[in-house]
Parts: structure tokens; C-alpha cells; sequence
């Protein structure tokens, strides 16, 4: 297997094939913090893309209760358990190995899910989720570990939950390619998105095995495996709203709470992320670090990334995101004001914001965070398409109208 | 340095093991018994008196003679796991311009329902080399230069696809806005393997690992069977291959074959199942007649020649032995 670059796990790791040469990557930052759970982007997905027979308990995009919940059920326990069945003892980082460009986080020093494969029954472990544990998407909806009678506070919550959105990663190292036998998935050079060409599949389920997002599903109806598809003709921009420019999928777009971002970003010929300074998900991730992985330590360096929920527990979060949970956490609970200003992109607009600029605006306030008092500016940050047009505008207050004393028909 | 026997003594003990070694393998023969099948098998298919059909259990298959085909785990490309099956009893005929292949092998599970995500189906595959192959094709799924045509059988295909509220009879669904086959996916982009009309048999080409393809002109036919722990399948083509990709017969021709075996409930599927090596298939001229397949004779007349053998080495030893004793 030749040797590929993770900068999610800050080392060379093993995969079936060398770095794809993807050009661009789509990626999107999750603000767990703001999500309410209302499934709208689960609802846009289904109706969609996955209305049909055979589709019943197929959910591209699901929203899943932590630590209980999860689509399919124990999704992330059942593979963290084979790994270290398979490495006991040894799936560590070491955070002090760190380098801001190659290893953000640390190194991760234990094996990914190629690494601790036999290569002949599995060339990626993982499992293949029966019938029964795709029913019952949302089991332990809103199920806290507790219940806290003298209420919460941070930073930890002693009772907790929360939401978990979940969508097709599009991984850099796909494990989903990596299994087919067939060469029936692709990663595509334009957009990094990872599609099961539907002409090949001949359900074999090594996808469905082999994710361990468990986002490869398969159709019995047509006996192939389907997986979330990017909404790739919104991504290329041929819905005719955009006039040709890239433009969010359907779950970020339908996403009532603002805690969805995604686009594209540029990315080099091993793999990682070209400095992109202005590329809002660029500076969430790897100017702010703000935004983390899920489960880097699979190895498929995924491109959704996750603001930790700043009130559970920090092992549970470091389990879940890696060791830069802590700093991320540090980072959203007193944001830098470039930072406040990126977060007012979310759900700003449907097209795909490609750079932006912050406008400094006066100061509007104050708040207490700990024991610190923070200055508040009502800055302004404007969004740019790829050809560098000015597409969305939003400052940092929430402007505020007054309505009229009498009131009249159809006034909001 | 050990001491060199006498020479006598020596003839003695070679006559004594070659009748040991030779009463073993009549004895093996006999009672079907195969401790270390041969490298190269033979199956021939001899002409039917009568159209086989697709029914395993057509009487005309009684009177073709077996070969035991050793299956193995699949170590071919990069190795894949399998090999619950070990063996599978093969057969051959032609009638009239066709090949009839009839398999049959021994599986305690019948499994031909993929409604479930973690169920497989049992299936089985012949491979022939491609008319075109320049060579003998490697056996995973051939060469550049010696393509390979395969047919499958599967029995969920046989079973049919079904969409699973039509498995469930108790399912709840709120509506679906349409049952267009454009949203069956891999039907509208046109994977033949989705199409429910296909029927049991798929024919495919390959020309080497990861080139698995259904060929363009879908004329293999094919029927399964599954009774007391046991499957048997018919597959039959004409002789003329629909193109150079496809594999083509003719009477007196010889080719190579191999099997494969599923094992559904083994989650056997794709390289993970059960294999052979290449087997030569010789198509005869001749008529299986009432018995003519029937090998009783041949057993009788090999048990004869090494009884034979055995008493002429054993003669020879004896005598030699007398001989230098008067010496």
C-alpha cells in the first residue's frame, strides 16, 4: 500500500491507492452548539434524494442524539471497539507532537482502520450494520446521562447530550473506495465528492462494511449500495438560481438553526488543504481551529468538521474529535472578532462563499466570559463568489427594527 | 553414512510397497475417495440423447459422468477469503448445437434473500476462456490478452428482486411520490444487475481484476435447485460465442472451465467464496447412451489391470529374490 499524508492525524498512514489528485475538496464546518435537532436538513435530504422503495432506511443526512443515539445504532462505539480489540492499549495520541502546518492536533500514534485490517477477509475494518439496527434513526432522542438536579453549568455539564449531524464526510482517503472490489467508487478531482457509480455497483456491501461513518447504505431494491451524493448538481452549479455558480447542498441550506457552512477548498497534490486564508472554512479550520474532525482517528481524514459542544465532558469530546477539542472550545467561547465575524456567514446565503473580508465596525458592547470582560464590535463580513463578486453582506449585530405602533395587515 | 542394504532385499521391499501403493489407489479408487485430487481434471461433455433443458433433475443427467472439482479459498489477485465449499460435482453435456453445464454442490443453507443488508446470496459461476484469448487467461479474472466469460447463477436472482414492502407484509409506508424507475437508481443508469427482469443467469467478461462487466448480449440460461442440503444448477449457451469477449464450443473442442461457489450465509460475495483450478472440458463426439456415461466398467477393468500389475510385481520380487538365493 503506498504511504499517504494525514494531516489529521499529523503522519503518513497506509492507503489501497496513491493521493487521488483532487483539486478542490468540498468541506463544511457543524456548529453543534447552535443545532436545535429539527431534522429539517434531514427531512430536505430525504425528500431529495431518498423517497423511493428501497430507500426506507436510508437517511443521507441524519441527526442523532450523543452519546446514546446513533444512525445506524452504536455506529461509532461498535467500530472504536473493533479498533481497539485490534490494537488494545495503543490508540493514543501524542499531542505534544504537533506542527501548526502538518500536525495541528498532534500525532496520532495508534492504528486507522486500514492499518489494523488483515487484508484478506477486510481491506479496511469495519462492519456491516444488520436490517434491525438501521430502523429507529433517532433511538435516545434527547436522552442526557443523567439528570442533573440542581441544574448545569460549565464547563461541564454533570447531565448531558448533543446533537450530532451527520452527513457523508466525502473523506480525503475514503474507506468506501478503498473496499470496493469493483472500482465502482470515485472520488472526483473537481470537488473531492465520492460517488458509487450505480452503473457498476454489484452490492457487495464492502462500502456498507468498510465506512465507518456507516454512510454507504444499501438498496435492496436494486441490490447496489447508495450514498450521499454531495447534491453534486448544486455543487457544480447548474441549478439555474445560481446562474452557474457553485451553490450549498440541501441540508446546509434548509438548516433553520444557522449551523451549517460548506464549500469548497483548494488542496494540493498530497492531500492537505492549500493555504487559503480568506476561504472561510480555511480559517475555521486552520487559522481559528475551531472546527475539528469527527473521529480523525479512523484515517480517512474526513472534510466535515464539527465546533465542539462546549458543555460535555472533555474526554468524551476527545474521543470524539481529537486533542485539539480543548483549544477549539477555547476558541468558540471567546472568539476573536474575525472569528465572530466568519460564524455571521452561516446560513447567509445559498451560494458558496469562496473568500471574505471583514469590515471593522465600532464597538457595540460587552460581555462577560469567565472571569473576563470581552468588547464586542458590530463588524461586517462580506462573502465572495468564485469569480470574486460580492454575494452576501452581514455584520456582526443583528440589526434591529422598530415596528410602527398601529399595526397593519400583513405586518411581520 | 548408512549402510546399504542388500540388494535383494531391497527388490523385496520395492515390490512389497508398489502392491501396497497400487492395492491403496484401487482401494481409493473403488470407494471414491480422493486424498489428493490431480492437477489437471477432465470433463467431457458427450452429445444427450435428448434436449437436457434447465431442470437439474432431468433424467438425462443421470447417465453424465461426475468429475469432483476441489474448491479452495480465493488467493488470487489479493486474496479475499471463501472457501466454505470444497468441492463441487460437475457435469457436461451438448445437444444440438449447446453446451449444458449442470453443477451441483452441497450447501445446508439456502440462501436466496438480499432483502436484508447483512444477507448474501449463494450463487455459482463457470469461467471459460474468451474466444479471443490469446493464451490461457489467469484464472481471477483473466488478462489483457485472454479475457475471460463468465456466467453466473444466483439464487436470490432466481428468487427475484423484490422492494422491501413487498417482503414485509406489515410494513408502514406514508407514501412514495412515484415508482418510476428513474428513482431506482442503478436500473435507470442501466446496471443490469438491478434489473429485475435479468433473470437468474448473468453472463460477464472480464480481462483481468476490477474489469468485471456484463456482457452486451445476455444468452446464457440457467436454472437452480435446492433440495436436502443440496444445489443444482443448469447452465446452458449455444456453442457461437455473441461476440470475440464471449466464450465459444465446438464438437471435439476442447477449453478450459472453472468453478466458483457463493456461500451466502458465509457472506460470501464478490472474491470471497469458493474456487477451482482450471478444468480441460472436452465436448466428444460420442453419444451418451443408456449406461454409456456410466464408469462401473472402467473401475472394473483399472481394478483388473492393477490387480494385474500388482501379481506381476510381486512375481518379479519373488523371483528375483530366488534367483540370487541360488546364486
Amino acid at each position: 500500500m503506498p504511504p499517504v499524508y494525514n494531516w489529521q492525524l499529523g503522519r503518513q498512514m497506509d492507503y489501497r491507492y496513491p493521493n487521488g489528485g483532487a483539486q478542490r475538496q468540498f468541506a463544511a464546518v457543524f456548529n453543534t452548539n447552535r443545532c436545535i435537532a429539527c431534522q429539517t436538513c434531514t427531512m430536505a435530504c430525504k425528500s431529495t434524494w431518498t423517497f423511493s422503495p428501497g430507500q426506507e432506511l436510508m437517511w443521507w443526512n441524519n441527526v442523532e442524539t450523543k452519546p446514546y443515539g446513533g444512525f445506524p445504532r452504536h455506529w461509532d462505539v461498535k467500530i472504536l471497539d473493533l479498533q481497539e480489540k485490534a490494537n488494545p492499549g495503543a490508540q493514543v495520541w501524542n499531542a505534544t507532537k504537533k506542527d501548526p502546518k502538518t500536525a495541528p492536533y498532534g500525532t496520532f500514534e495508534g492504528k486507522t482502520i486500514f492499518e489494523t485490517a488483515d487484508g484478506v477477509n477486510q481491506v479496511v475494518t469495519g462492519y456491516i450494520p444488520t436490517e434491525d439496527e438501521w430502523k429507529g434513526p433517532n433511538l435516545h432522542e434527547d436522552t442526557a446521562t443523567a439528570f442533573s438536579k440542581n441544574g448545569v453549568s460549565l464547563p461541564e455539564h454533570s447531565g448531558w447530550f448533543f446533537y450530532l449531524q451527520r452527513i457523508c464526510n466525502h473523506c480525503t482517503y475514503p474507506a468506501c473506495l478503498a473496499a470496493c472490489p469493483r472500482n465502482a467508487i470515485y472520488k472526483r478531482p473537481e470537488d473531492g465528492i465520492v460517488l458509487i457509480d450505480q452503473n457498476r455497483c454489484r452490492g457487495y456491501r464492502k462500502c456498507t462494511e468498510a465506512c465507518p461513518y456507516k454512510k454507504s447504505m444499501y438498496r435492496p431494491s436494486t441490490r447496489t449500495s447508495e450514498k450521499c451524493i454531495g447534491c453534486y448538481p448544486r455543487v457544480e452549479g447548474t441549478d439555474p438560481l445560481t446562474e452557474g455558480l457553485p451553490m450549498e447542498t440541501r441540508c446546509m441550506t434548509a438548516c433553520i438553526g444557522k449551523i451549517r457552512l460548506q464549500g469548497l477548498v483548494q488542496v494540493g497534490a498530497d492531500g492537505q488543504w492549500l493555504e487559503d486564508r480568506q476561504n472561510p472554512l480555511y480559517y475555521l479550520v486552520h487559522v481559528a481551529k475551531v472546527a475539528l474532525p469527527l473521529y480523525p482517528q479512523f484515517g480517512t481524514q474526513p472534510n466535515v468538521y464539527y465546533i465542539p459542544p462546549r458543555w460535555v465532558p472533555r474526554d468524551y469530546l476527545r474521543q470524539m474529535f481529537g486533542p485539539g477539542v480543548d483549544d477549539a472550545i477555547a476558541a468558540y467561547t471567546a472568539p476573536s472578532r474575525e472569528t465572530l465575524a466568519v460564524l455571521q456567514l452561516f446560513r447567509a446565503t445559498q451560494q458558496i462563499v469562496f473568500s471574505y473580508k471583514v469590515e471593522p465596525g465600532p464597538k457595540s458592547g460587552e460581555v462577560k466570559v469567565g472571569n473576563q470582560v470581552r468588547e464586542l464590535f458590530n463588524d461586517t463580513v462580506v462573502g465572495f463568489d468564485s469569480k470574486n463578486r460580492e454575494i452576501v453582506r452581514v455584520s456582526v449585530d443583528e440589526p434591529v427594527y422598530e415596528r410602527p405602533a398601529k399595526v397593519t395587515m400583513n405586518t411581520i | 553414512m548408512y549402510k546399504r542394504l542388500p540388494r535383494v532385499r531391497r527388490r523385496w521391499q520395492l515390490g512389497l510397497g508398489a502392491a501396497a501403493a497400487l492395492l491403496a489407489a484401487a482401494g481409493l479408487q473403488f470407494f471414491d475417495a480422493n486424498p489428493a485430487t490431480s492437477q489437471s481434471l477432465f470433463l467431457t461433455a458427450y452429445s444427450a440423447g435428448s434436449d437436457p433443458g434447465l431442470d437439474p433433475a432431468d433424467g438425462v443427467w443421470k447417465n453424465a459422468v461426475p468429475v469432483q472439482v476441489p474448491l479452495t479459498a480465493q488467493a488470487g489477485t489479493y486474496a479475499a477469503g471463501g472457501g466454505s465449499i470444497p468441492t463441487v460435482s460437475a457435469k457436461a453435456l451438448h445437444y444440438q448445437g449447446k453446451l449444458y453445464v449442470r453443477v451441483e454442490w452441497a450447501d445446508t443453507t439456502k440462501d436466496e434473500s438480499t432483502t436484508k443488508v447483512e444477507n448474501f446470496s449463494d450463487a455459482v459461476a463457470v469461467e471459460f476462456p474468451a474466444k479471443s484469448a490469446a493464451s490461457v487467461p489467469a484464472l481471477c479474472m483473466g488478462q489483457a490478452d485472454a479475457g475471460v466469460n463468465i456466467w453466473q447463477w444466483r439464487a436470490d436472482s432466481q428468487a427475484g428482486i423484490k422492494d422491501p414492502v413487498d417482503v414485509y407484509a406489515g410494513a408502514l409506508v406514508d407514501m412514495y411520490p412515484t415508482k418510476d424507475t428513474l428513482f431506482y437508481t442503478a436500473r435507470a443508469a442501466g446496471n443490469p444487475y438491478a434489473n429485475p427482469d435479468q433473470g437468474p443467469v448473468q453472463t460477464l467478461v472480464s480481462q483481468t481484476f476490477g474489469t468485471l462487466t456484463i456482457a452486451n448480449v445476455q444468452d446464457v440460461r440457467g436454472q437452480g435447485a435446492w433440495n436436502n442440503g443440496n444445489w443444482a444448477v443448469v447452465f446452458t449457451r449455444s456453442y457461437a460465442g455473441a461476440d470475440p469477449s464471449q466464450a465459444a464450443f465446438a464438437d471435439g473442442a476442447t477449453t478450459d472451465m472453472a468453478f466458483a461457489v457463493w456461500n451466502g450465509s458465509e457472506g460470501d460475495r464478490n472474491g470471497r467464496k469458493s474456487v477451482s483450478a482450471f478444468v480441460r472440458l472436452t465436448i466428444s463426439g460420442t453419444d451418451l447412451g443408456a449406461g454409456g456415461g456410466d464408469n462401473t466398467l472402467a473401475i472394473a477393468l483399472a481394478v483388473a489391470l492393477l490387480g494385474g500389475t500388482v501379481v506381476i510385481g510381486a512375481g518379479l520380487a519373488i523371483s528375483g529374490y530366488r534367483e540370487k538365493a541360488a546364486r
